[in-house]
């Protein structure tokens, strides 16, 4: 019997005798072989009220989402992150982490195969099935669930401290409050406009009351003008122009969500019943603002400043006065401002988006960047 | 058709298991994290031998706790599309009926997200929790077979054309019931639309193994003890009432069976679309249409069929993955235009 002969009867024997007797025997072994001799667990609650054993310490852990991948650099621990998914493009450094597939759809052997102490999840972008799928093959998991920007700050300090850094958790809280803080201070005079966000276009989907992008909203001296129970609401044209906001916000540079062009935007038929379309009111920001991260903060601040300009002009020096600088000769200079900045590393299909997500990476990476960027 | 001995069924179906282990091997061999043969060799050999000691981590934890399992519920599945598949087509005497054409796997799948609804409303024993959704898909498959069969009736014979029809305008409709409920209920049905497009990447229950490869194995009995019934169905359900066919209790056997088999495969993966189309066919053509034989080669083929869409779905995006419904869509589709135009000829 040749040797590939040998081993398909093997494999066929085998797969006869698996079917037939199960896998249980070996389930037990799995765990004695791929952690350390004597794992110690610590029993938790995650965001969604699972109770969750998890191996100490954390020394390899896969992200499941942007937002957690980004959570994770931000507290400092990237030399333990060993698998995150295709979306996970921000810092750059996190696209060269091996990838275990799509946050929908991520390959359940690839995460097996990195041989993660604990795997983050978060309710609002991945399946239960596939926090059930992990569960069966013993491998532990941490669900976050955040709908506010409040709930942001308090799971990245869950989180630091169930990874064994609550120091970095405490910094990293403590620099988002502070930049929230100031940022609150100086729209406090200001009523708060009304904003329409877009999350796509073709239809319009816009968020929900209860998700933490309108609570940004918030933070932004903005608020939506879609008040609805879900979280990815289809909005009307009509009861958009009924409603009739003050400007539409977009997060640019994620190339699957990406609007058209804002120039082709008034073209669309039927949404030049917006006077905010019709006068090209648009606020594009970075689409951290997309993802209950810590860089969200700066999305926050980059709306503010598109919403509120007067309140940034007048008084540099608060907040950040480089980056006030740099908006002020961005808006003097016009189109002139895309050439200082580095162009964009993925390149959005559409002219308009990609020069203005150019000139957002430019700046984001100044105020709100700074506790992700190391 | 030729007479039918044991020797020869024996032979087709040794036969078509050869082809199937081969299958699987590819389907062990092949994934998102390669494997190596000879590493998998050694492992094989070790577990053989019941050496527990040197089987690599690696093995236990993707080949034995990830691939094994999900090969297992392709077998399974499949199989039990491809049975319901041949039963619905000798029953309803039309080569282009099939789980997912006639709407039974739309009707399984809405019965089973009306019981994921109901769930958490109910208090029940944990074991009876986990039957629920298999339950509702029975019975949305049973009554969705029920109404298609109804409107596919003219003048007490079955009609081809209306009963197609039928069955799309039923699949177009609970579609849009399903994608209404999507759409106005809020939590955790968002891995629905995943799972509706067909999907077997979730590990299950060891007991919902047992489960399902108990149904399968009494509904298929209960439809083999029909199978020479149903060739003289094939001539017409007159004709095969003077042949001393009990006709309705054929039907009402092979119906509920039918029923069984598809929504215990929608519960567990979705709709997979096609399976119970194309392998009854393709076997027809090679192993005649007796349904002695043409019922088990079916089964096998089934399991053949969606163990290799599977190993596809797995590995030509990897380390994404494409539901297996879409693999089975894009061989399926064309073939059944193919067969629709044959038959119009």
């Amino acid at each position: 019997m040749s040797g590939l002969a040998k081993q398909l009867f093997q494999t066929v024997t085998f797969a006869a005798a698996t079917l037939l007797l199960g896998t249980a025997p070996f389930r037990a072994q799995s765990t004695s072989l791929s952690s350390s001799p004597s794992p110690v667990y610590r029993e938790v609650t995650d965001e969604t009220g699972r109770s969750v054993r998890i191996p100490q310490p954390v020394r390899r852990i896969v992200s499941l989402a942007p937002s957690l991948t980004e959570t994770v650099y931000a507290l400092g621990l990237q030399d333990r992150l060993v698998g995150d998914t295709e979306f996970c493009d921000y810092p750059p450094d996190a696209q060269k982490k091996t990838k275990v597939g799509g946050a929908i759809n991520p390959s359940l052997e690839q995460i097996a195969a990195l041989h993660p102490d604990l795997v983050l999840v978060t309710k609002g972008l991945n399946r239960l099935e596939t926090v059930h799928a992990l569960d069966s093959l013993g491998i532990s998991s941490y669900a976050t669930d955040p709908h506010t920007v409040n709930d942001i700050i308090a799971s990245s300090k869950k989180l630091a401290n169930l990874l064994g850094v609550p120091d970095a958790g405490a910094s990293v809280a403590a620099e988002m409050e502070h930049q929230l803080a100031a940022l609150q201070q100086r729209l406090a005079s200001s009523p708060a406009k009304r904003v329409l966000f877009v999350v796509w276009h073709q239809p319009l989907i816009s968020v929900g009351k209860h998700t933490f992008i309108a609570d940004a909203l918030r933070y932004a001296g903005a608020v939506s003008i879609v008040d609805a129970e879900q979280d990815w609401p289809q909005v009307s044209l009509e009861e958009a122009a009924r409603l009739q906001p003050d400007y539409l916000a977009f997060a640019a540079s994620h190339s699957e969500a990406s609007p058209p062009g804002l120039e082709a935007l008034s073209t669309l038929p039927g949404w030049r019943i917006m006077e905010a379309v019709a006068n090209r009111r648009y606020a594009v920001i970075s689409d951290a603002v997309n993802r209950p991260a810590p860089r969200i903060v700066s999305a926050i601040e980059e709306l503010a400043r598109q919403l509120h300009p007067e309140l940034f002009a007048e008084k540099p020096g608060n907040l950040n006065e480089n980056s006030v600088k740099e908006k002020m000769e961005k808006e003097k200079t016009g189109k002139d401002k895309d050439e200082k900045t580095p162009p964009p590393l993925i390149q959005p299909p559409h002219l308009a988006f990609s020069l203005l997500s150019g000139a957002l990476r430019g700046s984001d990476a100044v105020p709100g960047g700074r506790a992700c960027v190391r | 058709m030729r007479p039918l001995t044991l020797r020869r069924l024996l032979l087709q179906c040794f036969a078509l298991l050869v082809i199937l282990f081969v299958v699987v091997v590819i389907a062990i061999k092949f994934g998102a994290v390669p494997v190596s043969l000879y590493a998998l060799g050694r492992d094989l050999w070790n577990v053989l031998l019941h050496q527990r000691t040197n089987i690599s981590s690696d093995y236990v934890l993707i080949i034995q706790n990830i691939r094994l399992p999900r090969i297992l519920l392709g077998i399974m599945v499949g199989a039990s599309l491809s049975v319901a598949g041949t039963s619905f087509q000798a029953l309803l005497r039309n080569p282009l009926a099939d789980p997912y054409v006639l709407g039974v796997s739309s009707g399984a799948g809405l019965g089973a997200i009306l019981a994921l609804i109901v769930e958490p409303h109910v208090t029940l024993s944990p074991v009876f929790a986990a039957l629920l959704t298999p339950l509702g898909a029975f019975l949305g498959a049973a009554a969705t077979v029920t109404v298609v069969y109804l409107l596919g009736r003219r003048e007490g014979q079955i009609d081809s054309t209306t009963l197609l029809l039928g069955g799309v305008i039923t699949a177009s409709f609970i579609s849009a019931i399903i994608m209404f409920l999507m759409s106005t209920l809020t939590g955790n049905l968002r891995g629905l639309s995943f799972w509706l497009m067909g999907d077997l990447s979730t590990p299950l229950q060891k007991s919902v193994y047992w489960f399902l490869g108990i149904g399968f194995l009494g509904a298929s009995g209960a439809i083999y003890t029909t199978a020479s019934d149903l060739n003289l169905l094939l001539a017409g359900e007159k004709e095969a009432m003077h042949l001393g066919v009990d006709v309705p209790r054929v039907r009402l056997v092979v119906y509920i069976a039918a029923s069984l088999l598809t929504g215990l495969a929608v519960s567990v993966s979705g709709a997979i679309g096609y399976v119970g189309l194309i392998v009854p066919h393709v076997m027809r053509l090679i192993f005649g249409s007796d349904h002695r034989t043409l019922l088990p080669t079916a089964a096998i083929g089934g399991a053949i069929a969606v163990v290799f869409a599977d190993t596809l779905a797995r590995t030509v995006v990897a380390p994404n993955e494409l539901a297996v419904g879409a693999v089975t869509a894009v061989v399926g589709a064309p073939l059944f235009i193919y067969l629709l135009r044959r038959r119009l000829a």
